[in-house]
């Protein structure tokens, strides 16, 4: 076979390889910059579904009011306000687009608070720490056993709607992550954060307060988010 | 090896992949989870890796293997290198594909390697039918 009669196949040949190429190329960069747009059916009982999520930022940007939690991953109560009570002030004020929550994790409690939240503020890198979240603290294991394994990570971000393991994994370990973490500690030490859950109210980007509660339901912090929307 | 086995290997490739993609197409406009055995398929078909400017990739899949499966109808040399094009292309994308489900999602969806494998063998033959023309 000569070069000449080669021709037809070498066409084929560079035509796969670009077209290939070109097919690559469009859905390595599709979607990176896109805001995240949650899938149909949900683990999470659609808890987030349809609620912009940037980093440790759950609701609206232009929310009103913003309520933030300071938490620890292996606090009980923590774990029983964000199941119990969550999907009432998500509902109610959130998804209406009135108050913004904004998650500062804490880990005082010990190593297995670390290794949760280093994984709760990398799904915030692909925002998604609020699924991640969720699907922790719905995973809770007793205080400091070892239960934040590889396989429990794995099967929570599983719920967290596209989140990419691989990715998540590497970017739990990544130095933002660990500066994120000191930051939240020393926003926690200027506010004279003592426990968890322990949760501040206020106009967004104005001075927040910090809401004493009688108890860890929606119905308890309700009048500090009215007030704080004027109403 | 005659045209007739090569087209014939060709449609079997083309119309079992065309199967494959065709499921997963459903479930992708359902919004179900398909029946996997490795756990990794749910991950694969809800991440932004599962469509290509808002069209899904396994309904590519299924444009493509219809399209194969069509060509082996033929023996026109035109449309004979037009198939082998567009396997070979899909076989560069599927590498791709494979790449970004050990590498960047850490899940393997068993039918996405299923119909990878499906595709290489049609671009085989595809490729092989154009050879036998310019010999």
């Amino acid at each position: 076979m000569t070069l000449h009669s080669r021709r037809p196949l070498l066409a084929v040949i560079a035509v796969a390889t670009l077209l290939g190429a070109g097919v690559i190329a469009v859905s390595a960069t599709q979607g990176e910059s896109d805001p995240v747009t949650p899938a149909s059916s949900l683990p999470t009982q659609g808890l987030f579904e349809g609620i912009p999520q940037s980093g440790i930022v759950l609701g609206s940007s232009s929310a009103r009011v913003t309520l933030v939690e300071f938490a620890d991953l292996q606090c009980p109560y923590c774990a029983q306000f964000t199941t119990q009570a969550l999907p009432t002030i998500v509902r109610d004020y959130v998804r209406t687009g009135r108050v913004k929550l904004v998650f500062q994790g804490l880990a005082f409690v010990g190593p297995d608070s670390k290794t949760a939240l280093r994984a709760v503020l990398a799904a915030g890198l692909q925002n998604r720490a609020w699924d991640m979240l969720d699907a922790l603290y719905r995973r809770q294991g007793a205080e400091n056993s070892g239960w934040v394994t590889r396989k429990v990570l794995r099967d929570a971000a599983r719920e967290g709607r596209g989140l990419e393991l691989a990715r998540l994994f590497r970017d739990a370990q990544a130095p933002a992550v660990g500066r994120q973490l000191a930051q939240a500690q020393r926003y926690a030490d200027a506010a004279g954060v003592h426990g968890t859950p322990t949760f501040f109210v206020g106009p967004s980007g104005g001075t927040l307060q910090q809401v004493e509660l009688t108890s860890l339901s929606a119905e308890a912090l309700r009048p500090a988010l009215d007030a704080a929307l004027g109403q | 090896m005659t045209d007739r086995t090569l087209a014939s290997t060709l449609a079997v490739a083309a119309g079992a992949g065309a199967a494959i993609a065709a499921y997963l197409t459903v479930v992708h406009y359902r919004g179900g989870v398909p029946v996997c055995v490795s756990g990794g398929c749910e991950t694969v078909q809800r991440s932004r890796y599962a469509e290509l400017s808002g069209v899904p990739v396994a309904t590519l899949g299924l444009g493509t293997y219809v399209a194969l499966l069509a060509s082996s109808l033929t023996r026109r040399q035109l449309v004979l290198a037009g198939a082998a094009a567009t396997a070979l292309a899909g076989v560069v994308f599927a590498a791709y594909l494979v790449y970004v489900q050990l590498v960047v999602l850490d899940a393997v969806c068993v039918w996405c390697i299923a119909s990878d494998a499906l595709l290489v063998v049609a671009a085989a033959a595809a490729t092989a039918r154009v050879w036998r023309t310019i010999e």
